[in-house]
């Protein structure tokens, strides 16, 4: 059970980091175990002849669709309960294979205050051990003003 | 050679109908999906870390774009394509509701997406979503011509919307 903190629009600045938070290492079963959950039997994540040999993949692929949820979470729990993710953006450039670590991270590029609560722009990312960047992305966080009223929610979007 | 013809051109603005997951928001899938993605968060689970904001337990945020499966009575492709050495295991046409492209045995990617979250899903609700082929262009890469097919999904519950996603899927 995890318990963020509150977060406030007035506790963060340019160049702090959300995270990082670290998974891994992934095995065969830790991919089988989210097909299940999701049902999706794509066999790249558990088929390695099919894998290797149809697809001409390196190995078995830790699913895209897994690593958006640590995105997720990484942010989320940043954000806190008071906090919104409001969107993330991501691409997944690289592959990331059984057997790796990985790290997500994330480091504040800009706030921008609006009328009843702030909005944080982040750049994101997941590295393996050996540093290779396989998801980079952004994101926009949605944080209160410290003595100002709690986010909407559902959430509603400033005006342009 | 070229992959993008102009019958694949043509499913761009293509849209499904309004379809509804098969199963409600279930707390047992949510627990299932949330120890998968190594989340034991309490606002999945705990009433009362959740009754403020949430209005109850709710599932994780990506959570209702994973919901749609496939409903009993509807055809097995697992079976069907069993012995398809190129069938890839996924039945995707199923969970969005859009035509699948004419690409059978090309290879299929995750190239990433864009998420716009509004509100999470509680516990026992219905979620609906509506998908669009916004988008397909190609691209040479090093190993050969890529398609690029953009699909955006909105999810819904009651009148609300839950979260928006634009998404990038690679054929190669």
């Amino acid at each position: 059970m995890n318990t963020p903190k509150a977060l406030a629009f007035e506790d963060v600045a340019v160049g702090q980091e959300a995270g990082p938070m670290h998974k891994g290492p992934f095995t065969t079963a830790h991919l089988m175990r989210w097909s299940a959950a999701m049902e999706n039997w794509h066999k790249i994540h558990y088929d390695l002849p099919f894998a290797t040999g149809h697809d001409k993949l390196p190995g078995l692929l830790i699913n895209g669709s897994l690593k958006q949820q640590l995105i997720a979470q990484l942010l989320k729990d940043w954000a806190g309960p008071t906090g919104w993710v409001w969107k993330i953006r991501f691409q997944f450039r690289a592959m990331n294979l059984v057997g790796e670590r990985l790290e997500i991270w994330a480091r504040i590029k800009d706030t921008q205050p609006k009328d009843s609560y702030g909005l944080v722009e982040l750049e994101l990312g997941i590295r393996n051990e050996a540093g290779v960047e396989s998801t980079p992305g952004s994101a926009t966080i949605a944080l209160p003003f410290r003595e100002g009223p709690p986010l909407p929610y559902p959430f509603v979007p400033p005006f342009a | 050679m070229t992959i993008l013809t102009d019958e694949i051109r043509g499913y761009i603005g293509r849209q499904s109908e309004q379809i509804t997951a098969c199963d409600a928001v279930e707390p047992g899938a949510v627990r299932r999906y949330a120890q998968a993605i190594m989340a034991d968060d309490d606002m999945t689970y705990a009433p009362d870390a959740t009754a403020g904001r949430y209005g109850g337990p709710v599932a994780p945020p990506i959570y209702p774009a994973f919901m749609f499966r496939r409903p009993l009575g509807t055809p097995d492709v697992l079976s069907e394509r069993a012995e398809d050495p190129d069938f890839d295991g996924l039945v995707s046409s199923a969970s969005d509701g859009l035509p699948e492209l004419p690409l059978h045995g090309r290879a299929l990617l995750n190239g990433g997406s864009e998420i716009e979250f509004l509100r999470y899903a509680r516990h026992g609700e219905q979620v609906t979503q509506r998908s669009r082929y916004t988008d397909i262009y190609e691209r040479e890469s090093k190993n050969g011509a890529m398609l690029f097919v953009i699909v955006e999904t909105e999810y819904t519950a009651g009148s609300d919307v839950l979260l928006r996603v634009r998404k990038t899927i690679i054929r190669r």
